[in-house]
């Protein structure tokens, strides 16, 4: 491995401490994420309050990139449908 | 019957077979038009590709009937599983077309240890002693599938990639590194380290 390879950079550090700071004890994986995903778009679309159960979408989807990606879709198809 | 007034765990369990084959095609066509509107603009996205994703989201859903709890629109609720259909087959593929050599060297980095230099980041002494800390957990408290579900987020490896190397479902990789962010925690935390402590001393 190249010395800079061994390096972490300012903006990995920045992940860390952003991976860090969103950890909690119990969180929704991808599975769990889909499940629920669908009424918390519905929820904030319409500018509704969320349950605890719902806010835990909101913090999986600040940590995975890939259930943000689809969920941003579906907001597209919601807001397409208005 | 617009698709709002369509009952549809009812109409799609129907006995009539002509209501129930109603229900499928509608809600097929429903799951293409918002693929449509979703991936519209995608270079690597064809009309054969929204045909294929509909038919595979429709059975999917159609499997998944029963776990409809009622908490959103049907329709919202298999637009989520469409879209996950979609892009899961969408990466897979992306990643297939990447050479094997390239995936292969790929995986050699990916394997590899962290090893974090001490002046990576500058001689501030706060800094540093957090590199430490954290090199130390990295290496000692996390379990070589840990640290490399880890190496591969901050590489910015798509997850799905991080999966395939790992050779394991992407809920068990969720879970590595769940367990991994949970394991650095505690050690920073063990060694008086905050949140802020960290974002004070990287100006973030």
């Amino acid at each position: 491995m190249k010395p800079e390879d061994q390096r972490l950079t300012r903006e990995q550090v920045g992940s860390i401490v952003k991976m860090l700071s969103l950890t909690t004890d119990r969180e929704f994986n991808c599975a769990e994420c889909l499940q629920h995903v669908s009424e918390f778009a519905e929820r904030q679309l319409a500018h509704q309050p969320v349950s605890k159960v719902i806010a835990s979408v909101e913090q999986h989807l600040a940590l995975c990139p890939e259930c943000r990606e689809e969920y941003e879709a579906l907001m597209k198809i919601l807001k397409a449908g208005q | 019957m617009t698709g709002s007034e369509i009952d549809w765990p009812v109409a799609l369990r129907a006995t009539d077979s002509g209501e129930q084959a109603a229900a499928v095609s509608a809600l097929r066509e429903v799951l293409h038009h918002g693929l449509r509107i979703a991936l519209n603009g995608r270079s690597d996205v064809s009309a054969a590709h929204l045909e294929d994703f509909a038919q595979e989201s429709l059975l999917r859903v159609l499997d998944r009937l029963d776990q409809f709890q009622g908490r959103s629109q049907f329709t919202t609720w298999a637009q989520a599983i469409a879209l996950n259909v979609a892009f899961t087959e969408l990466r897979r593929k992306r990643w297939r077309d990447v050479s094997l050599d390239a995936l292969l060297a790929d995986g050699e980095r990916f394997a590899e240890p962290a090893m974090i230099a001490d002046d990576a980041l500058g001689a501030d002494e706060d800094r540093t002693r957090f590199v430490a800390v954290l090199r130390s957990a990295i290496e000692n408290d996390l379990t070589p599938k840990q640290r490399a579900v880890m190496l591969g987020e901050l590489r910015d490896l798509p997850f799905d990639q991080i999966v395939e190397l790992l050779g394991t479902s992407r809920s068990a990789a969720y879970k590595m590194l769940h367990d991994a962010r949970r394991a650095l925690k505690q050690r920073l935390h063990e060694a008086g380290i905050t949140g802020a402590d960290i974002q004070n001393a990287f100006s973030l």
